[in-house]
């Protein structure tokens, strides 16, 4: 059987934690046709960390620093150039003057208002283009945010004619049915989306009680890994939040509830994300699970190429790094 | 567009939201740890440079420093693909993205799996000569040495070598970080004692320590320095001669020690830019350097109290074994230093307390070959059995594949004569493995321009040239420098036609392995293609 050309039922690729990296949500836009896959699926944290400055120097100069980089900039195609560059790493650019710059260093709550525009507005453009790139295309994308995604994104998911919104329910794959969240359990981090393990418990449950498909034909998509998988190993912090010699001592930090689950349900693969540095594969029972990782900060685009055949369980499944 | 070095720290020139990943810099100090451990100047240091002999014209510690100060090119090097494509999987990963996938596959395979079984067994001679000879030896278990100095002592401590290094690793990761800090911190100890020891001591206390303890602890005649010196002795150059070329030929010797500043290269963090890169050089190449010069004046102690003729004298007589030599044991300065103790239990210490420069290290033979096949088997190469873990996270099945030749390839090291031959590759291969992540270096800015440009090296040039084509081609001159002596000159022991046809034989497998995986991926409609070919952006 294993040397046998069987036609999938149905080819998905999944991706996750693009974290604002403009050239990973385009390469994400063009994986479907790439990889020949059936659905795409984008499995959470797609908003990015930083802001950057592009300070006004008059006269049409501009100044800013990117990777400890400073960068000097006349005339406005190297402004566009450079927030370009920007947006490709994953962080929002933004023109500013020296007085407002000071403004925002002391005011935090207009530093998150400004925040939040970048970010929103960069989805709302992302959603545009996926609107257009995918127009031609029967490929089915999907999207659920992460613990890292402000709740306002859904509502801009839902807007979009090309991209599902998965989060906290049970979607149509073909003959297979998906259950997503992007709730993950506490973080040090104090995120949007992250709860104790006994109320992500909860909502697993909630959403795992909607499939009505056999377990074979079944996939969740939770953003937080199990924990214990390896798909989970995180660098232990300090307690100043440095990584523990020098990154070298990992922890587990997925979530028992996530666990739990699939051991019970046993899907027939699991998809996650959240931690970049677990990426891999691994069984739970019958259960594929899978971590890509991210590397999004480097442009490459991490994602799984997986043939759902509705087998006792998943054979056929590739890491990609594109 | 004009871009210079901004002073300020990343987080001052940009605005960082709470979000799930965002670390604060690494220590400098425990990457130098890790750096300077793989770099083991007692047990890879101490051993290699009791070979220095066969070349008795160069100068060993020129040879040392040169190559030292040189590598650092390899520090840059590595620093810079790590600031790049910082993620889990080391040179494998950096080839197969940059010069294809089957390419990073036979490097990795050979370089950082097959390879490491051969270490095992030279692992266990370390630890004979090093920790159970000596240890036993001031305890009085002749029979104990006598027959750890036999292949059946040999096996058994290639096995002793292979169980702990399993051990250390099932243990996690986060305790065997733990254990290699304890095992560092109480290494740089001994080590003091025995700078203060050769420090404050002259040559002539050190002839009658030797002479008494000698007869002593390893059973000697009386006199032994002198019966050593007219036995071994041999005309060798002084340690900081300046013949340049016989201390060039020690250079390829030297890197059995010196060529792993980069052995545990991936670290973590998002957000961070230039500092993060010059943080790694200063890790790996501070460590080449402190270690480079604290290897330099040991040497110069060990002229000045042991008396350079004698250290040469001892080597010599040992690995040629010469009839009528006084003693059989392997000169370990680390126990010629604690004859300075008259008593057998501070000896006992000192020796035990050294021995943790390799009980901290023992783990790597097998550390990064498991995350070579994880990463191979996450990318389909390797089966997916491969990569698995138990509960308690243990890689078992990498372990397996690991520990498991280990045992007949140390059978054979232990009782056959021409095996070891095969095992003086080990270097070699590995550096064939670090040539090809030196090319895709120096290829980078061209062959993936868009991860070099948003990478925080790509504002480093020299004279136009990025620094990582400037910096890994000068380390490549450097390898392909060594292997051309390697597999010319007959000092080093390996350039015969069954070590060629042997290594041959391990780059076959690999490509055998790679082109099977290809198929079998390809029938199952899951093309290995798909694992590095790169998505259109537009």
């Amino acid at each position: 059987m294993i040397f046998s050309k069987k036609a999938p039922s149905k080819r998905i690729f999944f991706a996750t934690d693009i974290h604002g990296s403009e050239t990973c949500w385009r390469k994400f836009l063009n994986a479907g046709k790439h990889y020949e896959a059936d659905v795409m699926i984008l499995g959470g944290d797609m908003t990015g960390k930083a802001l950057v400055p592009i300070v006004s120097d008059g006269d049409d100069r501009w100044h800013a620093s990117l990777l400890e980089v400073g960068h000097q900039m006349t005339g406005e195609d190297e402004v566009v150039q450079f927030e370009d560059s920007v947006r490709r790493r994953g962080y929002y650019p933004f023109r500013t003057d020296g007085d407002e710059l000071q403004e925002l260093e002391r005011d935090e709550r207009r530093r998150n208002e400004l925040f939040h525009k970048c970010m929103l507005d960069t989805v709302e453009r992302w959603m545009r283009m996926a609107d257009e790139r995918l127009a031609e295309t029967s490929i089915g994308c999907f999207v659920c945010p992460g613990n890292d995604d402000q709740f306002e994104v859904d509502d801009i998911i839902i807007q979009a004619k090309r991209v599902e919104l998965a989060e906290g329910r049970v979607v149509e794959l073909g003959d297979f049915q998906m259950a997503s969240t992007g709730w993950a359990n506490r973080t040090p981090w104090d995120t949007y989306r992250e709860e104790d393990e006994p109320q992500l418990a909860e909502r697993i449950n909630r959403v795992v009680s909607e499939i009505t498909a056999p377990p074979e034909r079944t996939v969740y998509s939770f953003h937080c890994p199990p924990y214990g998988s390896g798909l989970d190993e995180a660098p232990e912090l300090t307690s100043d939040m440095r990584p523990k010699y020098a990154g070298r001592s990992s922890v587990p930090c997925g979530s028992t509830a996530v666990r739990e689950a699939i051991e019970e349900g046993q899907p027939a693969l699991s998809l996650h994300g959240h931690i970049h540095e677990g990426k891999g594969s691994t069984r739970i029972g019958r259960t594929l699970s899978i971590n890509p990782g991210s590397s999004y900060e480097q442009g490459e685009l991490l994602g799984a190429v997986v043939n759902l055949d509705g087998g006792k369980s998943v054979k056929r499944f590739v890491l990609t790094s594109g | 567009m004009a871009a210079t070095a901004a002073s300020n720290t990343p987080q001052e020139n940009l605005f960082v939201r709470k979000a799930t990943g965002l670390l604060r810099g690494w220590s400098v100090r425990d990457a130098f740890i890790y750096a300077a451990f793989s770099i083991n100047l007692i047990t890879l240091g101490l051993y290699i440079f009791s070979f220095a002999p066969f070349i008795p014209d160069g100068s060993l510690i020129w040879a040392i420093v040169l190559s030292g100060v040189y590598l650092v090119f390899q520090a840059i090097t590595y620093a810079s693909l790590i600031a790049a494509m910082p993620r889990a999987g080391g040179d494998y990963v950096w080839v197969s993205r940059v010069l294809g996938g089957g390419l990073g596959f036979v490097l990795a395979c050979t370089g950082w799996w097959f390879i490491l079984w051969h270490w095992v067994p030279i692992y266990a001679n370390i630890l004979n000569i090093e920790v159970v000879a000596p240890l036993a030896a001031i305890l009085g278990l002749d029979s104990v040495v006598t027959f750890f100095s036999e292949p059946a002592g040999i096996f058994t401590a290639s096995m002793i070598v292979a169980v702990l290094a399993s051990i250390l690793i099932s243990l996690g990761m986060r305790t065997y970080a733990r254990i290699q800090q304890i095992c560092f911190y109480g290494g740089v100890v001994g080590l003091a004692v025995v700078f203060v020891l050769l420090l404050v001591n002259s040559n002539s206390d050190f002839i009658s320590s030797f002479n008494a303890e000698a007869q002593e602890v390893l059973g000697a005649p009386g006199n032994a320095y002198q019966k050593t010196l007219e036995v071994g002795g041999l005309e060798a150059a002084g340690p900081t001669s300046l013949a340049i070329a016989p201390t060039l030929l020690l250079i390829p010797m030297i890197v059995f020690f010196n060529l792993w500043s980069n052995w545990g290269a991936t670290l973590y963090g998002e957000v961070r830019g230039a500092s993060d890169f010059r943080k790694n050089i200063y890790a790996m190449g501070g460590a080449l350097i402190a270690t480079t010069l604290v290897g330099a004046a040991l040497l110069a102690l060990i002229s000045k109290t042991i008396g350079w003729d004698f250290y040469y004298a001892a080597n010599n007589a040992y690995w040629s074994g010469l009839e009528g030599a006084p003693v059989s044991a392997w000169p370990y300065p680390g126990l010629l230093a604690a004859f300075f103790f008259d008593s057998p239990i501070l000896q006992f210490i000192l020796v035990a307390i050294l021995s943790l420069w390799f009980f901290g290290w023992v783990g790597s033979v097998f550390l990064s070959s498991t995350r070579v096949v994880f990463a191979t088997a996450f990318d389909r190469v390797l089966p997916e059995w491969a990569a698995r873990t138990n509960k308690n996270g243990v890689p078992y099945a990498a372990l397996a594949l690991m520990l498991l030749p280990s045992i007949p390839i140390s059978y054979l090291y232990a009782y056959t004569d021409d095996f070891v031959t095969y095992t003086l590759d080990a270097t070699l291969v590995i550096a064939i493995t670090f040539l090809g992540s030196a090319i895709a270096a120096a290829v980078l800015p061209w062959r993936r321009p868009e991860i070099y440009s948003a990478s925080p090296i790509a504002r480093y040039k020299i004279l136009g040239i990025p620094l990582i084509t400037a910096s890994s081609v000068l380390f490549s001159v450097f390898l392909i420098f060594c292997l051309y002596k390697w597999a010319t000159d007959d000092v080093y022991g390996v350039n015969n036609p069954q070590s060629a046809l042997y290594m041959t034989i391990l780059y076959v497998v690999a490509i055998v392995i790679y082109v099977v995986a290809r198929l079998v991926r390809r029938a199952q409609g899951m093309d290995l293609k798909m694992v590095h070919g790169e998505i259109p952006a537009e």
